[in-house]
């Protein structure tokens, strides 16, 4: 694991740490004390490859029409994660608005998928992970905002414990941010409590395409990504030999992948077995 | 007459609300629940669905509601169109089969109304019912409020 030396070193932009209202729990709660068995989920660990946006989506629902199945017939249902890349796409959830694109949607620049997850219109692209968890929330709290702050959770985890990035939430903004930049973007749908749609972590990602975009529709803040930040902490710091240099690109791929499935695993307590899929198999 | 007036509007407004003990939903005595948190007002063939308190108290703000067509088929227990809040957006399901035969065009320009008023203005769908008998599977006041408690101590 690769973390920066040295945090003396550079400048940190004031973060802030504001946490989320938490919902109004009941007053009975013995289950979050005692520590429970982790349940088991399947990833589909894709993240090197670039999967077409449209497949990844198909194959979501299919997943998600499986899952209620065996709901309806009381039988166990337990969580699945998909992990990978995507091609360049820009995707927009059920209430998205047109006028958030910085283009004619007959002259775009990539394919435009109109999704039913929340939110507004995001880019996806080489460099960045996306997770997409298909978890049955009856198997953890049946809360969505429960849900979207335990995502945040764990891409926060993530950036301290691999890149000791202090990135935090900002309230009423779902997703994850270091000051002003947004480094992973949040979007879920939830069909009887089986959730899908997920997270996006820019990594290494070219975020020029979020400029012909209003990324989540928010004019005012901006993009970032793993690699820009490091790149910023190490050119503004004077103790430079100190630092160790940037690993390349598939390095940092890598190290945020492993990250993301342990604090996955961590946060949602599930105990991840690794499947494969065929592409090809599928319809 | 008079008597029998008062009565009958203190049954009126006893019947109308109900609010249980945990203090944080409403519940309305006159209608049908489902267990996903939708509630439906019959009127002959009619019924108008939306969702509960307690859901739009889950939820937090809608921003978004996803409507049907009208003319369109539901089933009950499908969903047929999606609230969306804070990033989250999440089926609605209906309680009954039939035929939409209104949709609350009123929701587009303010989805909020979910929240402020989930079993008046809020309402989203009026369906033509083809099959009365789907109240049956419904919960009443009672078993609903029972139900959420039960939902909310599990976790």
């Amino acid at each position: 694991m690769m973390t920066l030396a040295p945090n003396l070193c550079f400048r940190t932009i004031p973060t802030k740490c504001i946490t989320v209202k938490q919902q109004k729990d009941p007053p009975h709660q013995l289950n979050s004390v005692i520590p429970t068995k982790p349940k088991p989920c399947e990833c589909f660990d894709l993240h090197k490859e670039l999967i077409p946006y449209g497949k990844a989506w198909s194959w979501q629902k299919q997943i998600v029409k499986q899952k209620q199945a065996l709901i309806q017939e009381h039988e166990d249902c337990p969580d699945s994660l998909i992990i990978l890349q995507h091609n360049p796409v820009y995707t927009m959830g059920t209430g998205s608005s047109e006028k958030f694109l910085n283009f004619d949607m007959k002259e775009a620049p990539f394919d435009v998928y109109r999704t039913e997850r929340g939110g507004e219109v995001t880019f996806h692209g080489p460099g960045q992970l996306v997770m997409y968890p298909i978890i049955n929330l009856r198997n953890h709290k049946m809360d969505l905002h429960w849900y979207l702050r335990k995502l945040e959770e764990l891409v926060i985890r993530v950036l301290q414990s691999s890149f000791s990035i202090k990135a935090s939430r900002i309230e009423g903004l779902t997703g994850v941010w270091f000051g002003n930049q947004k480094l992973a973007a949040i979007g879920v749908r939830v069909s009887k409590w089986i959730t899908y749609h997920g997270l996006a972590l820019n990594v290494t990602t070219d975020l020029t395409p979020f400029s012909w975009i209003v990324p989540c529709g928010l004019q005012d803040r901006q993009v970032g990504s793993i690699r820009g930040l490091l790149q910023e902490f190490q050119s503004s710091t004077r103790c430079s030999e100190a630092v160790k240099p940037i690993s390349d690109d598939d390095e940092l791929i890598d190290i945020s992948y492993k990250s993301l499935i342990k604090e996955f695993s961590e946060v949602f307590n599930l105990e991840i077995h690794q499947k494969t899929f065929d592409f090809v198999e599928d319809h | 007459m008079a008597s029998t007036m008062l009565w009958a509007s203190r049954a009126a407004s006893y019947l109308r609300i109900s609010v249980f003990h945990r203090g944080f939903s409403t519940v309305l005595k006159d209608l049908k629940y489902a267990d996903s948190h939708e509630w439906v007002k019959v009127s002959g063939n009619a019924a108008t669905i939306g969702i509960t308190d307690h859901a739009q108290d889950h939820l937090g703000d809608v921003v978004y509601v996803e409507l049907p067509e009208v003319g369109a088929a539901v089933k009950q227990g499908d969903s047929f169109g999606a609230v969306e809040s804070v990033k989250a957006t999440s089926d609605v399901n209906s309680p009954v089969s039939g035929k939409v035969i209104e949709v609350n065009e009123e929701l587009s320009n303010s989805p909020a109304l979910v929240n402020s008023s989930p079993y008046e203005n809020g309402w989203i769908i009026k369906v033509e019912m083809n099959d009365s008998g789907d109240l049956k599977n419904l919960m009443d006041s009672e078993e609903y409020s029972k139900f959420c408690e039960e939902e909310d101590s599990k976790h």
